[in-house]
């Protein structure tokens, strides 16, 4: 962990060397994510609900997958950005260093620009919070605390398990965006509103659904099942495959190269 | 066991064939096509803690591929690595604490901060103590006078400066191999000096094996005794520099100033051309020593001047890649 | 003529290369149509009145977004003449005997048609046979498509124009992550392709008609659909070649401009 923070104050030291350039692109980062912030204010200027779900409902589950994808972007970038890493040869160098793969990779590159999105999030879930109907107490607030939590670990896992693919290949990074944009902005809304198959994927394929759904509906009260508060913790189960197959891609990569 | 031992590895690659043309694009987009390209053919070779070993070789040769296996990033198809005991692609974290790895067209530093926030997070990913962190640390940057260079950030150095602070970087735990792929690329002759005579010295003061892979001829004859060398994925030489000499560098070119035209057709001079102040001979010194040439000329002409051209580096290794047709 | 055609052939064939990236980018936009209808079935079928798309031209609406994406989206740099300018690798472009703003315009509608070759056919195929309510639909009649494709044609173009001119102004800032990224977000949303432009508030529909963003695909993509009249058709055409016109020479006098000071200051 203080390995991380050193890494962190050379990534912040480099950043703050262009200056002007941090700041815009700050600000441009506020921009991307405004994006998804005006569909959801325009469909619901035209439209009351989706399937029972207010506004502020869906600003909720947004605000929370974002939250998690921000994050990682931020703090987790060197995994996000592994393909350029492969790509220029770099990863190489993280080879001839006596520590963990994966742990070097999350150090590897961090960016705070994107920590304004993570900023942008929370104050998404703050109106959010503020407007939605829920009584709130112990177990909601606890519930809330986990979907946050759960929503970083499923973007870690996802970002782990399409970093294994650029050992595979590095073309066709596109259906990284399938992976991690579609997921996202699917679930950016409460999955129960999509059809069944749909449904089926978020919960056992990419189990976006124990992020914001099943534990969204007992914060919401429509289900009093207290089960579904911990069920965001599942999804830490969930990384195993994902570093198991990081790994594999690693032996794979160093029998062929890059 | 030697400390480097290298024995029977193979390593192949799959690559596509790239068609031409828009036809052929559309063609290899649906059926495409591999060739098969042997890097590394069967090479064995071990290596004495202590040694400096130019591994040379044209571009294509295996040189990089051979580095990536030594240095645990490739793992060989089949033959066996042991370095110091320990099987680089298998033990990774322990074995890569023991080498240090320079790669001359990339950096380990951190671009846009000065070198000595580099080190000093290297240090933290080594785990290197406290006080031996600041001993070596000191070690180098009095060496290889760093001290004003230090503080700039890495994108703002010269070249050679740049190398400097590659190097101190990847010899800050103390590594007990060196390997230095292409360490004086682009140097001006300045930098190239220093960074020569600093690997000299450090082989020489913490007995730190070195394994160097270069283009330059001239950083082989300042520092490695044995060369090895590489074309086609195979060991084509590998030895000491003087006997290769001795095999492939036979001919000196004897230009003397005289006034007077003088021909001598001898079995041991290649090559008599005449021009306006005087005569240039190619002579093949197997048959002849020097000073007994100098001795005949200057019996049969008045010398004003006499130049001997101490043989070329250069033009022996492309005689020895024509020779062994790579 | 025949250089800049040849910018356009390298990156044509450089695009074809990539078979895996073909096969990744033509399910990307599956996916993503899937998942928009989604959301949208989700929404009509909460029930709602007045609402300014029919379903299913929404639903066309989107496939056909989706299939020429590549071609129409606005989020787009090219990293080549980024890089080129960001390292100053740029004095060699300027020692080509060809003007550099044509040049681009060749290599940036020479990549994206290349791109988008690959993924027309196959979206729109699967989308056809897709069950109702995904299913596309292509019934149209001889006017329309013919005007439509006129439409294409031109929002081609303007994209062409329109994405060659961030690279301009990347000259002048010298780097493509601020000002640029802002202006390409803005056009992503103003151009319809993150929600379809009949739910905007009604000021920014208003104010849109006046921005060049809503030609590029907004506006071919709905006069086929049917979901703009045909006559409105023919004048937003013009408005389509006013704004070529506009953007083109903006782009190439700023880019002499960007030229001049680059030899005066010596790259």
């Amino acid at each position: 962990m203080s390995l991380y923070f050193k890494y962190f104050k050379v990534h912040l030291k480099s950043e703050l060397e262009y200056k002007t350039s941090f700041i815009l692109s700050f600000i441009a980062q506020l921009f991307t994510l405004f994006s998804y912030y005006f569909t959801i204010i325009c469909l619901f200027n035209q439209f009351s609900n989706i399937k029972g779900f207010t506004m502020y409902d869906v600003l909720l589950t947004f605000g929370i997958i974002q939250f998690g994808f921000a994050f990682c972007e931020t703090f987790f970038r060197g995994i996000d950005k592994f393909d350029t890493l492969i790509i220029e040869g770099n990863f190489d160098r993280l080879l001839l260093r006596p520590r963990n793969i994966l742990f070097q990779l999350f150090c590897d590159k961090l960016s705070l620009i994107k920590a304004s999105k993570v900023i942008e999030t929370i104050i998404v879930l703050i109106i959010a919070i503020l407007n939605i109907e829920v009584n709130w107490n112990g177990y909601r607030i606890m519930t809330l605390i986990f979907m946050l939590f759960s929503a970083i670990i499923i973007f870690l896992a996802i970002l782990i398990a399409s970093a294994s693919y650029c050992f595979l290949t590095i073309k066709g990074l596109e259906v990284r965006n399938v992976l991690t944009d579609g997921c996202k902005d699917m679930a950016q809304y409460p999955i129960g509103i999509f059809k069944k198959g749909f449904i089926n994927f978020f919960t056992f394929i990419v189990p976006m659904g124990l992020v914001n759904y099943y534990p969204f509906l007992f914060l919401l009260g429509k289900s009093n099942n207290k089960l579904l508060c911990f069920c965001p913790l599942l999804t830490i189960l969930y990384l195993i495959p994902a570093i198991w197959l990081f790994y594999r891609g690693l032996k794979r990569y160093s029998s062929i190269g890059s | 066991m030697p400390f480097i031992m290298v024995k029977h590895i193979n390593k192949t690659f799959k690559v596509p064939i790239k068609a031409s043309g828009i036809i052929g694009t559309i063609k290899s987009f649906f059926n495409r096509k591999y060739k098969y390209i042997k890097a590394i053919n069967d090479i064995s070779f071990s290596i004495k803690k202590g040694e400096i070993v130019g591994y040379i070789g044209p571009n294509g040769a295996g040189k990089s591929t051979t580095i990536k296996i030594l240095s645990g990033i490739l793992v060989p198809d089949s033959g066996e690595v042991k370095i110091d005991r320990l099987i680089p692609y298998k033990d990774r974290k322990k074995y890569v604490q023991e080498i240090g790895v320079v790669f001359g067209q990339r950096s380990q530093l951190w671009w846009d901060i000065p070198a000595i926030d580099s080190f000093n997070l290297l240090k933290e990913i080594y785990k290197i103590p406290d006080n031996e962190y600041q001993k070596t640390k000191d070690e180098l940057i009095e060496l290889l006078n760093l001290k004003d260079i230090l503080n700039i950030p890495v994108r703002q150095l010269s070249l050679g400066n740049r190398m400097k602070c590659e190097i101190a970087a990847s010899l800050l735990h103390k590594p007990k191999i060196l390997f230095l792929d292409e360490p004086t690329i682009g140097l001006d002759a300045v930098s190239k000096k220093i960074v020569r005579e600093f690997i000299k010295k450090i082989n020489k003061q913490n007995n730190v094996t070195v394994i160097l892979t270069t283009h330059d001829m001239a950083d082989i004859e300042a520092l490695a005794k044995r060369i090895i060398l590489i074309g086609k994925g195979q060991i084509l030489y590998d030895g000491s520099l003087s006997k290769l000499k001795k095999q492939y560098d036979y001919l000196r070119k004897i230009t003397v100033i005289t006034k007077d035209k003088v021909h001598l057709q001898k079995p041991y001079i290649v090559e008599e051309k005449t021009f306006e102040e005087g005569i240039e001979f190619v002579i093949d010194i197997r048959k002849i020593e020097i000073n007994e040439f100098i001795k005949l000329i200057s019996s049969k002409m008045s010398i004003i001047d006499i130049d001997v051209d101490s043989g070329n580096i250069d033009e022996l290794i492309v005689k020895l890649y024509e020779d062994f047709k790579i | 003529m025949r250089s800049y055609l040849s910018y356009f052939k390298l990156k044509f064939i450089t695009g074809l290369q990539y078979r895996a990236a073909a096969l990744a980018g033509m399910s990307t936009q599956l996916f993503f149509g899937f998942m928009y209808i989604s959301i949208y079935i989700a929404f009509y079928e909460s029930g709602s009145s007045n609402l300014p798309m029919k379903l299913d031209e929404l639903i066309n609406y989107i496939w056909i977004t989706q299939s020429f994406f590549m071609l129409i989206y606005a989020w787009y740099k090219d990293e080549e003449i980024i890089n080129m300018i960001k390292n100053g690798n740029i004095a060699y472009e300027l020692l080509k005997p060809q003007d550099l703003y044509l040049m681009w315009l060749h290599k940036i509608l020479g990549e994206r048609l290349s791109q988008t070759i690959l993924r027309v056919l196959p979206v729109i195929l699967i989308a056809l046979i897709l069950p109702k309510p995904y299913t596309l639909s292509l019934k149209t009649t001889l006017p329309a498509l013919t005007i439509s494709l006129i439409a294409l044609l031109l929002a081609i173009l303007l994209m062409g124009v329109l994405v060659t001119l961030y690279h301009v102004i990347c000259m002048f800032t010298l780097d493509e992550k601020g000002i640029i990224a802002i202006i390409m977000v803005a056009a992503d949303i103003l151009s319809g392709l993150v929600v379809p432009i009949p739910f905007f508030p009604k000021y920014l529909q208003n104010i849109n008609n006046f921005l060049p963003f809503r030609y590029i695909s907004d506006f071919p993509i709905r006069l086929y659909i049917g979901n703009i009249p045909l006559s409105e058709g023919i004048i937003s055409i013009i408005v389509q070649i006013v704004w070529i016109i506009i953007l083109f020479a903006l782009g190439k006098i700023l880019a002499n401009i960007a030229i001049k000071k680059a030899t005066i200051q010596g790259g």
